[in-house]
């Protein structure tokens, strides 16, 4: 008796061991995922030279007509990026950038002016038809206006005269340069100064395009807002820049997101954004990133070193970042809340997977400066693959934020045994009177409860996938509705693979 | 920064053993930290160089012993003092590691120092005379506590080193007591090795007196089986660094940590640790407690590295922190880094003042505010101060501590 049972127990421990085995490669098989948005759409477009020198800076400006206001902070910015080091700190193994070998405005022709959307090229409207993005009347319904970015220009907003109709002025950057200077000159670079680092330097020298939006006081703005961001050309690289400016008791939610063709180089994109609230006003900044990640070994891919801050001026305002980052071959990303309102609100919501060679090193900065100030900062981070997921994060409770709390929880899920997750939280205190909490915890998918879910009929594929979406649970509850339904199908297509 | 001027030309010492040469060799083409480094940026510099103003002393000044004097059933030794140590009993025994036995351990430990993360180990190296090397090996089990100090003199940098072999199946208690004087900054480099089955129960107190320095410094080397466990406190120390360095070389280690550091007035007293975990089924459970005060500032940087190797391994790190004035600063980053899939890690910090409703609590009960605040920071301080081995029932930690405060 002693004998068989020994025999049935060792038996069903080399079957156990078996399906672990399964399992893992099932797993790391299932992250395995081609990149769908990776075509490349065939259109005539507007190049400058390569290179990077004052005269370049003088062309685009005077591409983009613009004012002397704008050209002087572009030179201003460009003398201090050259004396500036890129930064190594965050230790992100890549190829030394040749800023003289890209292209720094890239545009595809077309008319002069559009009136409308009929007038956009076709070409264009199909590539984003096939992103999926709402441009052409018909998908006008889903109630989203769309500010569509192809390379360094805007080409189309949709739903401008339904917003204008509320006081709400939703245009891309270049537009605002004429016809709204005044607000450009009064907040560009203030929420992140030319001179804030290097990427930003870069990006105020050369931006192209982007997207602005004014609310007014009192306004709820009465459609999410979203800009799409298309790389299409291999060689150029996007410096686009947001701005977006809250009145008082005003309300927007802007949501972002971004697709490049599969290249075998790497493409360079340094995008800044600004956000500024007043008081009692609130935006909510949500991103899905999907840059192209470049293939297995590490080939291509795109470089997205984006600084994105928010400045909480008024009292009771609230910025909320939430974002889903998939794709980029390397992120070096940390979306910021400067709370200086009293009792303003500050939130980071994120999820970020890499696979293969990718590299994130993403986080935030909750800077506390006035009083009875809040934030709050749940990151999740999924490592497969040979990939680096880095949660770096800095808090800092200045000496006149009394009663400000932050709460921060940051956790790492790692798929298979050659990724690596880490966390690096900068924690400072200089008022007595907060508080200041964090955890972090680090897990793999269970095969106990892989085992469990199989065990109830449900495929193994779809068992990871329902895995991964409860651990980001909390993040995607942040998410507009639209987007969490994206972010959710985006991570279960990543892991989607030869299962099933 | 008159020890660096005296490296740089090289006259700092006339008599120079073969490690000096070896460390004062590699301090040379880099004589100070760089700065911006993670364990370096937050130090401050004025204090730092204060530290290294005051000339070398090899000889030292009259030692007054701490209370408690009498030392029966305690081993008391006194780095610095030349004697020779050979005690052998029925259960155990403890001689001094002979000079060729010494120098072979620390070359192989310079051998893998990386300029900035061991430059506190290359300066106390190239400073610590061969009389204040203590060199030791420990047998056998039922081995009485022991005591070792180290202490610096007035107006003088003072270097001392101990390196500790724990045998295999070996046990011991040990404390040790880094005493600063006034005007004097104290280098103190430790190194442990423990062999298979071994358990170390460690505690470190320092604490200065007006205007004193410290270096600390404190690297083991676990293999497998064996059990660190380590209680330490710091404090009263214009400028102190504890460096602590644990490597699990092959795995299979239990590591305890229970630190506090308590700072008042302009002192700043930061720890930084670095656990290396290197193979499989790893255990670590550290917590670090600051208290700051006054203009302070206490810093904590804490690494976790998990690599491939180390599946299985269970890690925690808890950063506490008391902040009790306005002008007062922490600075806390627990880190992990982890590449191995199957383990488990997690850290936590937190940041706060004394709880209101607690002292609202007690006051209510007829306690006043100052004695409601002491029962608060006794609770706070009695989990890290009743790890510290020997210290229970000889010093009156807490009420040293509480007094301070």
């Amino acid at each position: 008796m002693g004998i068989s049972f020994v025999r049935v127990y060792k038996a069903n421990c080399n079957r156990l061991f078996l399906d672990n085995m399964d399992n893992e490669n099932l797993v790391k098989d299932v992250v395995k995922e081609p990149y769908k948005y990776g075509f490349v759409t065939d259109i005539e477009t507007e190049k400058i030279a390569k290179g990077l020198n004052e005269s370049i800076i003088r062309l685009i400006s005077q591409k983009k007509e613009e004012p002397k206001f704008l050209l002087d902070f572009r030179l201003k910015a460009f003398k201090k990026w050259k004396k500036m080091d890129e930064p190594d700190w965050a230790g992100l193994g890549y190829k030394k950038i040749d800023y003289q070998n890209i292209i720094y405005y890239s545009a595809p022709k077309q008319k002069e002016k559009i009136s409308s959307l009929n007038e956009v090229d076709p070409k264009l409207l199909e590539t984003f038809d096939k992103l999926g993005i709402p441009l052409t009347e018909q998908k006008k319904l889903t109630n989203v206006a769309v500010d569509a970015v192809f390379d360094s220009v805007s080409i189309a907003t949709t739903f401008r005269e339904e917003l204008a109709g509320h006081g709400v002025i939703f245009c891309s950057i270049s537009e605002a340069v004429k016809n709204h200077p005044d607000l450009i000159e009064k907040y560009l670079g203030t929420v992140v100064p030319a001179s804030d680092n290097y990427f930003a330097a870069l990006n105020s020298a050369v931006f192209s395009d982007g997207s602005f939006v004014y609310i007014p006081k009192g306004v709820t703005c009465p459609m999410d807002l979203s800009s799409y961001f298309r790389i299409n050309s291999g060689d150029s690289g996007q410096f686009e820049r947001t701005l977006i400016i809250a009145e008082e008791s005003s309300s927007v939610s802007y949501l972002e997101g971004c697709t490049a063709p599969m290249f075998d180089t790497n493409t360079l994109h340094a995008a800044v954004v600004e956000l500024i609230a007043l008081d009692d006003a609130s935006i909510k900044y949500s991103t899905v990133q999907n840059w192209y990640a470049g293939d297995e070994e590490g080939v291509g891919g795109i470089f997205n070193f984006v600084t994105k801050r928010g400045k909480c001026l008024g009292k009771r305002s609230k910025i909320s970042w939430s974002q889903v980052e998939t794709g980029s071959a390397i992120t070096w990303k940390y979306p910021s809340c400067l709370l200086l309102g009293e009792e303003s609100v500050g939130e980071f919501y994120s999820v970020a997977l890499t696979n293969n060679l990718q590299q994130a090193d993403t986080g935030t900065k909750m800077i506390h400066i006035g009083p009875k100030t809040k934030s709050t900062i749940v990151s999740k981070g999924i490592s497969a693959g040979n990939s680096i997921n880095s949660y770096r994060g800095l808090v800092k409770m200045g000496t006149k934020a009394a009663g400000s709390r932050n709460y921060s929880q940051c956790d790492s899920m790692l798929i298979g045994d050659q990724a690596s997750a880490n966390t690096f939280p900068y924690i400072k205190s200089k008022q007595p009177n907060s508080e200041i909490e964090h955890e972090a915890s680090t897990c793999r998918i269970s095969e106990d409860q892989l085992f469990y879910l199989q065990s109830r009929g449900i495929e193994f594929e779809e068992a990871v996938s329902m895995m991964v979406s409860g651990f980001c649970r909390d993040v995607f509850n942040q998410l507009p509705m639209e987007f969490a339904a994206e972010a959710d199908k985006l991570l279960a297509l990543k892991l989607e693979g030869s299962v099933g | 920064m008159n020890i660096i001027e005296k490296i740089k030309t090289n006259k700092l010492i006339d008599d120079q053993t073969e490690i000096q040469k070896i460390c004062l060799h590699k301090l040379q083409s880099s004589p100070l930290p760089n700065p911006k480094s993670e364990l370096w940026r937050l130090s401050n510099k004025s204090k730092f160089s204060n530290f290294l103003d005051y000339s070398i002393n090899e000889k030292d000044s009259k030692f007054d012993m701490p209370y408690p004097k009498n030392s029966h059933s305690t081993i008391r030794l006194i780095i610095g003092e030349n004697f020779k140590i050979k005690l052998t009993e029925k259960n155990y025994s403890i001689e001094q590691l002979s000079e060729d036995e010494l120098n072979k351990y620390i070359k192989e430990q310079i051998s893998c120092f990386d300029q900035n993360e061991n430059w506190s180990d290359l300066l106390n190296l190239s400073l610590s005379c061969a009389k204040n090397i203590l060199g030791l090996k420990i047998n056998g089990s039922k081995i009485p506590p022991i005591e070792i100090f180290s202490h610096a003199s007035s107006n003088s940098l003072n270097a001392k080193t101990l390196v500790i072999f724990l045998e295999k199946n070996c046990e011991i208690k040990l404390l040790q007591v880094n005493l600063g004087k006034e005007n004097s900054s104290l280098s103190q480099s430790t190194f442990f090795c423990l062999e298979e089955n071994s358990s170390l129960n460690h505690g470190v107190v320092s604490y200065g007196e007006n205007r004193s320095n410290l270096l600390n410094s404190l690297n083991v080397i676990q293999q497998k089986n064996s059990e660190y466990n380590l209680g330490s406190l710091h404090f009263k120390f214009n400028y102190a660094r504890f460096e602590i360095s644990i490597k699990q070389s092959v795995g299979n280690a239990k590591t305890n940590i229970k630190g506090m550091q308590i700072t008042k007035s302009d002192e700043q007293i930061s720890t930084y640790t670095k656990i290396d975990f290197n193979g499989p089924n790893g255990f670590l459970d550290q917590i670090n407690k600051s208290l700051a005060d006054d203009k302070s500032h206490a810093i904590f940087e804490g690494s976790i590295i998990v690599p491939k190797s180390a599946q299985k391994t269970d890690a925690s790190q808890l950063s506490r922190n008391l902040l009790l004035s306005n002008l007062a600063q922490i600075d806390t980053k627990p880190q992990l880094e982890i590449i191995a899939d199957d383990v488990k890690c997690k850290h936590g910090a937190t940041i706060s003042q004394l709880n209101e409703e607690e002292l609202f609590y007690m006051r209510t009960r007829g306690i006043t505010l100052a004695e409601a605040s002491k029962l608060q920071l006794s609770s706070y301080f009695q989990e890290i101060i009743s790890f510290i081995p020997v210290s229970k029932d000889r010093w009156d930690l807490l009420d040293t501590v509480l007094n301070q405060n």
